[in-house]
């Protein structure tokens, strides 16, 4: 007995001798300049952005992993693809040393919790009461815990609305939804040059970050940029091909005159400041109660929201307000508004797009359906599940939008 | 016929000790204690051999510990104290918990994060004992002023005049064969294979978890307070093994008790 379990041990030994003879051993313990090992470094080439530099913070801290060990299934163990996916945020992006304040902030922005779709949705659709209250219940980090779907509003939401927002898992899905979501990345992430491996994260989110969403409903996203979703299914055909131009998910689009502030280099985070984007902290109900830049922000007021909360672009340069872009800095001059046309009497109760927004995509005679024969994915769970959901649309033009009244406003009124 | 301590397990106590003192001997080559971290990484990633050495020493050491249990409660149930004199037995008994404290500090010099963690834990508990609490933790830790200096000192010393003396007063060093040594090397190999010893990484915790055995004191300190759970608790057992001959069936009963008792808290905080 005891010589068989020495023969054994002699072939342990050879197989420790052999397994030590095959492995990849590092020349070096990388460090970082904060003083961490990162033995990620000596396999690991990608070179993130300067913020995020892999001499400064290295691997470990946003992807996980074990950084202390060389073999690689001891170092890629609790290995995170995404750190930035708001599943496990708190403990990379949100790190004490971090970003610590954002990831609650961002949990409670309607971009996370999409709040307004759904309270509207299951609203307009009778399933809760008309009084537009805030509920907690109302949040897709909920709809993600519930193990079964009993509303039609929320089975509708769950498989045609599910892709946008920021619990979506980048990548998970085929196709262009695979680009969609991500967390903190849905909107930081750009790619990066080849040879860095590794995509950039950046502070000056390019305006087709904030499309990969926002281009359906009030379409807000591709009429900023000149382009209209339009019924001509890609006619007239050229050469046997279509003539339009068609988004990622296979919707033509038509060329149309831009929004002036497009046309001018201002991206949609000029505008649209970080409280609103990432949240503020406090969990609403509708964007209007988020949104806080308006029109005379800018023009005519000095950068003050109407949340008190400075613009950053809007500067003095001596007697001027001039507005300085985010993506390449150029220096734009703020007109006031026409102290004559504006501020008549008549026109007090107008909004600014009441008479600005020449033209609007207006979408009539939306319907859907339900085929409960058939499956279709639930994106909020990854799941197929029964019923099957489709769209229609009697017709859609691009306007002169309808005025209407909200309040004591006049204000436009784009059906979508 | 008299219950006698197996030979199989003292000598298998002896062996797993020696096999650690030869692997810490190859592992302190590159150990630097000025930077413990960085150099038990050096030891596994970039020395050749060096993680084989790392995880043998693990290993033999895991042994020695379970070993020196066994052969504990051997001896006890053979009543090993009535051969000897009551100072031969308190001395004996008390090399116990000194090998604890040696294993205890090897956990401390890797500096990682259990071990820093397990460190400071320890230096705070001790702190709590009055009048030797300060002289203690000078002796055997003070991580918080001198990082792992003491503590590396105690494992080396410790580990190798408990081996040494024990071998020369408690059995026969150059008795111990070759084929023992050979076996319990082939077992810390088996597992050195199969399961890499831990490497705790400063990243995500939330809650750390100190050395294994030492986890029922750690879930003891959410109940009572330092003093309680990291002094007077760990004591008791130690009391009872050196009073063990003077009231042998009342100290069995505390002992079995107190271990049912720590086995339970343990399976409690591996289980967290």
């Amino acid at each position: 007995m005891k010589r068989l379990v020495l023969l054994f041990g002699i072939g342990l030994l050879l197989v420790a001798l052999v397994k030590e003879g095959l492995r990849k051993r590092a020349s070096q313990v990388p460090v970082t300049t904060s003083g961490q090992v990162e033995m990620c470094l000596s396999c690991h080439q990608e070179r993130p952005e300067k913020v995020h530099s892999r001499e400064v913070i290295g691997c470990s801290p946003c992807h996980g992993g074990d950084p202390l060990r060389i073999d690689k299934h001891l170092a890629h163990r609790g290995l995170i693809k995404n750190p930035a996916d708001l599943r496990v945020v708190d403990y990379t992006c949100g790190a004490p040393s971090c970003h610590p304040e954002m990831p609650e902030r961002v949990k409670k922005s309607l971009m996370a919790t999409n709040r307004g779709i759904i309270n509207t949705l299951r609203r307009y659709w009778g399933e809760i009461p008309e009084n537009p209250r805030f509920r907690e219940e109302d949040d897709v980090a909920v709809l993600l815990n519930e193990k079964s779907v009993s509303s039609l509003a929320l089975d509708y939401f769950r498989k045609l609305c599910g892709s946008c927002h920021l619990w979506f898992e980048k990548g998970k899905f085929p196709d262009f939804l695979g680009e969609k979501g991500g967390g903190c990345v849905a909107c930081h992430l750009v790619p990066g040059p080849k040879e860095a491996k590794h995509p950039r994260l950046t502070r000056k989110i390019p305006i087709q970050n904030c499309v990969r969403c926002h281009n359906r409903s009030g379409r807000i996203g591709l009429t900023y940029q000149g382009l209209y979703e339009d019924e001509g299914y890609g006619t007239p055909y050229i050469e046997g091909d279509f003539g339009e131009p068609f988004l990622v998910d296979g919707r033509f689009v038509r060329e149309i005159p831009a929004d002036v502030h497009f046309k001018a280099g201002l991206v949609c985070i000029d505008c649209h400041l970080a409280e609103e984007t990432m949240g503020d902290g406090k969990a609403y109900t509708h964007f209007e109660e988020s949104v806080e830049i308006e029109c005379v922000t800018c023009h005519g007021g000095d950068g003050t929201t109407r949340k008190g909360r400075k613009v950053s672009g809007v500067k003095k340069q001596g007697n001027q307000l001039v507005f300085i872009t985010k993506i390449d800095a150029k220096v734009l001059p703020l007109k006031a508004p026409d102290a004559l046309k504006c501020r008549h009497k008549v026109h007090r109760r107008l909004s600014c797009q009441a008479c600005h927004a020449s033209r609007v995509p207006q979408c009539f005679g939306c319907h859907v359906r339900r085929d409960p024969r058939q499956t279709q994915l639930d994106k909020i769970s990854g799941q197929e599940t029964p019923g099957a959901w489709e769209e229609f649309r009697s017709y859609q033009r691009l306007e002169e939008p309808t005025l209407g009244l909200k309040g004591d406003k006049i204000v436009i009124l784009v059906p979508g | 016929m008299k219950f006698q301590p197996r030979s199989w397990v003292s000598w298998g106590l002896a062996a797993s000790f020696l096999l650690t003192i030869l692997t810490g001997l190859v592992i302190s080559y590159p150990f630097r204690e000025e930077m413990p971290l960085l150099s038990t990484v050096g030891i596994e990633g970039v020395i050749p051999f060096g993680a084989l050495f790392r995880y043998l020493h693990y290993y033999a050491a895991q042994f020695t510990f379970l070993f020196l249990f066994w052969h504990t409660t051997e001896a006890l149930w053979a009543r090993s104290y009535q051969r000897r004199h009551f100072f031969h037995w308190f001395l004996l008994t008390s090399t116990y918990p000194l090998t604890i404290l040696a294993l205890f500090t090897g956990y401390i010099v890797r500096g990682d994060e259990t071990g820093l963690s397990a460190g400071r834990i320890a230096e705070n508990l001790i702190l709590t004992l009055p009048f030797f609490g300060k002289i203690l933790n000078r002796l055997f830790f003070a991580v918080s002023e001198e990082g792992i200096h003491r503590a590396y000192i105690t494992h080396i010393f410790l580990s190798f005049v408990l081996f040494f003396l024990l071998g020369i007063w408690h059995f026969r060093l150059r008795k111990i064969k070759l084929e023992d040594l050979s076996l319990w090397a082939t077992g810390a190999l088996a597992l050195s294979l199969l399961w890499p010893p831990p490497l705790e990484a400063p990243h995500f915790q939330t809650s750390l978890k100190g050395p294994w055995f030492f986890l029922g004191i750690q879930e003891l300190l959410r109940y009572l307070p330092p003093f309680g759970a990291g002094i007077i608790f760990p004591l008791i057992p130690i009391i009872l093994l050196v009073f063990f001959p003077r009231a042998p069936k009342r100290a069995g009963w505390g002992l079995l008790l107190w271990h049912l008792f720590y086995f339970a808290l343990l399976g409690r905080g591996l289980l967290r």
